[in-house]
């Protein structure tokens, strides 16, 4: 049971990184990526294939991170010309091609067998519920990384800009920011987040096989995105939480209650049933966008008196 | 007589074989304020946004500060000193008008990605002093109370002051803005015009479409005059009321 | 090696036809509401799972099968556009927000016919042996839907032509404010539209899975090569459609023949379409269009 639970934290963990990673691409910066799993895909195979000739860890997810970011940047050149709904589906595609050249060319990674990937981090005669600690260390330890810089960038005028070409990219064009160079930034920081979760689950699960990286990931991270609240990066860990709790929650009622319908199909139609509500009712999810907070704007909002927030 | 700050020459911009602007060519020299006018559908708004960037034009050259900016993208153009205001306001609406504001800041340091990790005090401090300049500019427009309400919250007077307020802010060499007076009551509108000419005495220059021809006549030093596409005269204010060519170019159509 | 060419021509001929009674719906519906329906696919499943319903749960046979699929999936597409997209774009949902429903709506359809019936695959018991024309291998069931999709070209280009509300869908495709203005209800066509996509999508569920399987993935197996196909095409312009299905037909079939020649997996055979999507998004987003006058 504890196993179980020690389990539940990693996998959050790891979708968290790829929840902010989503949420910097399409909450801050407005690019729908619905190609994510590719990036973890990427992430995965450099990790499995380095660390098989002997490379360490923090080297393999570095690496990861790395090449997911070159494809990121890839990405960004048409990125910029398409329109919102032909990027999702082209990246789509492109995501399931790099699947089926992973599950094909047997030369890479063994196709569809797949290979064995060392943990990190073993401590050899370790039970497994210290390896998950350590785990859940690892995990969370790049977790934190990952959200300090997210939180960094999107308080920063940086993250104004970015947040500006989101909403107008025309506008924020005439006021004088590349856009082309702000979002091929924000898919290569997404793209390497994703790949350095990407790692952590090939070292966490000790495989890398096609089958990890089906498009339904790319949706349950959407989701987590949406139902966190785009542009809040404590919506995305909020979501990313919420989804792998409802995941694993209809997963257990399967041995403890009698449903008329199977629980793992009941589950994916409460999913979508869920999401639909959520579009309807509150689209901006549960945590608002968060707004920029810098120390400067901080000092003003709550210094200067006479400057007070004028609702309508 | 110095050289011109903008030079536009035999521009021209068609849309499917329909032109929009057609053999325009005018020069804004450096100080005051510098009007366009003409009826609706004259490419007033389609010339601004040849020359900001938006459009390529089609022929014809156009100048800013002896570069030629044709084959420049926006936020080149933008550097060079020319900022534009639109005229239906392109607000960032989920953001904060403070945060609006100064998005149009110049050079920025924060704007950059290893900046904004790494060497958050440097601009920090920068960051201070620009959040003083925009409320002072919001004060000018009155919209000093509104600096952390959403932008998408303003009403649509308010959204077109505040899309001029954000030309200010970029401190431009020229400014242009495309009916800054629209939607506003005439009060305001006029009080605007007079800061307006304020600082196009301190090195900023205007070139302003604008419909409140009476407004924009008590202000500008030199008016050019559109019809269908092209330029149809030009002059200073008083010149071109009693040029029937002007009324011709309004009134013609009905 | 040695190529049967009239058999690969035979073959993009299958491919084209299923790809085409599959994709009308998708491109006219991505044209009208402009947005991705990646629900699409499900309306193909649900049409197998109907079929299989009606032919051999009912023990009806094949022929009613597809008729009773065609009207309940397009009953149930029309609800869903009323139901959930509609209501979702009158709040002023993105079209990202569109698709992201679309998605979710997928999952409540594919993992309710997965509760409904099995994940398990299942089958037609109608046997379609094969047979000799000349140099063609051929079966009953390959004739039948070749014949189906020259059908539905045939008939569509007669309602669209011909008819009132054919000239309705073409009018509200090219110009909806125009179309509103002549007095066309607007609303009406798209829920037709809507409708008769859904139907038609499941046929191609039967045709596809009366030649594999039936399984709640049915329709996610062909759904890239179709939305390929709406994009080749021109979003929806359904003579595009036409030349683009046949288009990805010969390409999948030709590739096949590639593919084995270059010593590759036949795997990559779905990733032809998938490619050819890709470019046509970046080179050419509007596709054929051009070529063919609208609807």
């Amino acid at each position: 049971m504890l196993l179980y639970f020690l389990d539940f934290v990693v996998f959050v963990g790891i979708f968290a990184i790829v929840a902010l990673s989503l949420n910097l691409e399409f909450g801050f910066a407005g690019l729908a990526n619905f190609g994510k799993v590719a990036f973890v895909l990427i992430g995965a195979y450099t990790y499995a294939l380095l660390s098989q000739i002997g490379v360490p860890f923090y080297g393999c997810l570095i690496a990861g991170a790395l090449i997911s970011a070159i494809f990121g940047l890839l990405i960004s050149l048409p990125a910029l010309r398409l329109r919102a709904d032909y990027l999702a589906i082209s990246v789509l595609a492109f995501g399931e091609i790099l699947r089926l050249i992973v599950k094909s060319e047997t030369w890479i990674a063994e196709g569809d067998w797949g290979i064995t990937v060392s943990p990190a981090i073993s401590l050899t005669g370790a039970p497994p519920r210290i390896d998950a600690l350590v785990n859940i260390g690892l995990v969370y330890s790049c977790l934190f990384i990952c959200f300090l810089v997210v939180q960094l960038l999107t308080n920063s005028p940086y993250g104004r800009v970015m947040r500006a070409i989101r909403e107008d990219e025309v506008a924020a064009e005439a006021l004088g920011k590349d856009r082309a160079k702000y979002k091929a930034q924000a898919l290569m920081l997404g793209s390497a987040m994703a790949g350095v979760a990407g790692g952590l689950y090939a070292q966490y699960l000790q495989c890398v096989l096609p089958g990890m990286f089906m498009p339904m990931i790319t949706f349950t991270v959407w989701i987590m995105v949406l139902l966190g609240g785009p542009a809040n990066n404590w919506g995305a860990l909020l979501g990313a939480a919420l989804v792998e709790l409802f995941d694993r929650g209809a997963n257990m009622a399967k041995d403890y209650l009698a449903l008329p319908i199977d629980p793992s199909n009941l589950q994916y139609i409460l999913f979508g049933a869920l999401i639909i509500f959520v579009l309807l009712y509150r689209p901006q999810g549960l945590l608002k966008e968060s707004p920029i907070k810098t120390k400067a704007l901080e000092a003003v909002k709550y210094g200067r008196g006479a400057v007070k927030n004028k609702g309508s | 007589m110095e050289e011109a700050l903008l030079r536009i020459r035999e521009v021209s911009k068609h849309f499917g074989g329909v032109y929009a602007v057609n053999g325009v060519s005018l020069d804004v020299k450096q100080g005051g304020i510098w009007g366009l006018v003409g009826p609706n559908g004259s490419g007033k708004t389609t010339l601004f946004n040849t020359v900001l960037g938006l459009y390529k034009p089609d022929h014809g050259d156009i100048y800013f500060n002896d570069n030629c900016i044709n084959n420049l993208l926006p936020h080149q153009i933008y550097a060079l000193g020319l900022v534009n205001s639109f005229q239906l306001p392109r607000l960032f609406l989920q953001m904060s008008v403070l945060d609006n504001m100064l998005v149009a800041a110049r050079g920025h340091q924060g704007d950059k990605l290893f900046n904004s990790l790494f060497l958050r005090k440097g601009w920090q401090e920068q960051e201070k002093g620009l959040i003083e300049e925009a409320l002072e500019i919001l004060e000018l427009v009155e919209l000093d109370k509104w600096a952390f309400s959403l932008a998408g919250e303003l009403s649509g007077g308010q959204r077109k002051l505040l899309e001029v307020a954000r030309g200010l802010m970029a401190k431009p060499a020229l400014l242009l803005l495309d009916e800054p007076a629209a939607g506003i009551n005439p009060v305001l509108g006029k009080s605007i015009f007079q800061k307006l000419k304020d600082l196009s005495r301190n090195g900023t220059t205007f070139f302003i479409v604008e419909h409140r021809l009476e407004i924009l006549f008590e202000f500008a030093s030199w008016v050019y005059v559109m019809d269908k596409g092209k330029m149809v005269t030009a002059g200073q204010p008083q010149a071109i009321i009693d040029n029937p060519a002007f009324y011709q170019a309004y009134l013609g159509e009905e | 090696m040695s190529v049967n060419w009239a058999q690969v021509l035979f073959n993009s001929a299958i491919t084209g036809s299923l790809y085409l009674i599959g994709a009308v719906g998708l491109t006219l519906t991505y044209g009208l509401s402009n947005f991705p329906n990646f629900a699409h696919a499900e309306f193909v499943t649900l049409g197998a799972f109907i079929g299989y319903f009606v032919a051999e749960q009912l023990g009806l046979g094949l022929p009613l099968a597809l008729i009773v699929a065609f009207l309940v999936t397009g009953l149930v597409g029309f609800l869903c556009y009323r139901g959930i997209f509609q209501p979702l774009a009158k709040r002023g949902a993105t079209i990202i927000h569109l698709m992201v429903a679309s998605i979710a709506l997928g999952f409540i359809l594919r993992y309710s016919i997965g509760a409904a019936w099995t994940w398990k695959p299942l089958y037609f018991t109608a046997t379609w042996s094969a047979f000799d024309i000349g140099p063609l291998r051929v079966t009953g069931l390959w004739l039948w839907l070749i014949f189906a999709a020259v059908a539905l070209a045939v008939i569509m280009h007669l309602v669209l032509v011909k008819t009132k509300i054919g000239k309705a869908i073409r009018a509200t495709s090219s110009n909806p404010e125009l179309a509103l203005a002549s007095g066309i209800n607007i609303d009406r066509v798209i829920w037709i539209t809507w409708f008769v996509g859904a139907g038609l999508a499941a046929v191609a569920g039967i045709f596809r899975a009366a030649d594999t399987q039936i399984w709640p993935m049915t329709g996610w197996d062909i759904i890239l090569p179709i939305f390929a196909v709406a994009i080749l095409g021109g979003i929806g312009n359904f003579y595009g459609a036409i030349a683009a299905a046949f288009i990805i037909g010969l390409a999948e079939n030709i590739g096949v023949v590639g593919l084995i020649a270059l010593g590759l997996s036949t795997t990559y055979r779905i990733g032809i379409a998938f490619v050819i999507l890709i470019i046509t998004l970046i080179v050419k987003p509007e596709g054929l269009a051009m070529l063919f006058r609208r609807a």
